[in-house]
């Protein structure tokens, strides 16, 4: 996985890229829960993400509930369709 | 050992037991699922369920030993349009009944693995182990 983080005043936009699985999700962890606790507003961009598992998931689920304690905005864009299917399986969670 | 797809075809793999390896193991099933000729949409679920039950023997039957140099096996059998996927490790004993995914209204995060793996496969049943393996899992799909 690689990434990329874009800075538009407040908002940063971070560009995950590849494969989110358990070997890669701290490190996704630690690039999104920081922003989040510096609160800025976080978008994730999931258009070149091709295979997201339950540790990928659970990255967002704690970035989610993270942003709803500091009352800042957190939302996914670009969605790829590997990551929406298994969006969609997770949905009851998020 | 394979056939044309969906007759009967069995082929297993070993991983080292570590997260590093959850590459491979989709590798391999992409492989085995591209031969048995099942489609992207059940290939994509299947390829799911099967790294996140591996990321469980990583992640539960070897915790305490996150170093090992043991082996998972993967083994996928295809009969008769059955899918029967089994894993294979020597890690500490799984107790089936604490194996469960959590509370719907329980929004932290975990146990999404063992959900998916439930939402995805028609059976999942815990075998005993034969020597030298401790835990036997099998996942099974009507193809």
């Amino acid at each position: 996985m690689s990434y990329k983080v874009d800075e538009i005043d407040n908002k940063r936009v971070v560009h995950l890229n590849g494969e989110i699985d358990m070997e890669v999700s701290d490190k996704a962890r630690n690039t999104i829960l920081p922003l989040i606790e510096a609160g800025h507003e976080v978008q994730i961009n999931l258009s070149k993400v091709d295979y997201m598992d339950s540790s990928g998931i659970s990255v967002l689920i704690e970035s989610k509930k993270l942003s709803e304690q500091k009352k800042t905005k957190f939302e996914l864009i670009e969605v790829s369709k590997p990551v929406e299917k298994v969006l969609a399986m997770a949905r009851k969670f998020l | 050992m394979s056939e044309t797809a969906q007759s009967n075809h069995t082929e297993k793999k070993d991983f080292l037991v570590r997260s590093s390896s959850l590459k491979d193991v989709r590798t391999f099933c992409r492989e085995v699922f591209e031969k048995l000729q099942i489609e992207q949409n059940l290939k994509d679920e299947l390829v799911l369920a099967i790294a996140e039950a591996a990321q469980n023997i990583v992640k539960h039957a070897y915790k305490d030993d996150p170093k090992t140099d043991d082996k998972m096996v993967v083994q996928i059998s295809c009969k008769d349009n059955k899918l029967q996927i089994g894993f294979y490790d020597m890690g500490t004993p799984v107790d089936p009944n604490k194996v469960k995914h959590r509370e719907i209204d329980n929004v932290k995060p975990g146990g999404l693995g063992t959900f998916f793996i439930q939402e995805i496969m028609d059976a999942v049943e815990f075998k005993d182990g034969k020597k030298p393996w401790i835990n036997h899992l099998v996942l099974t799909k009507q193809l």
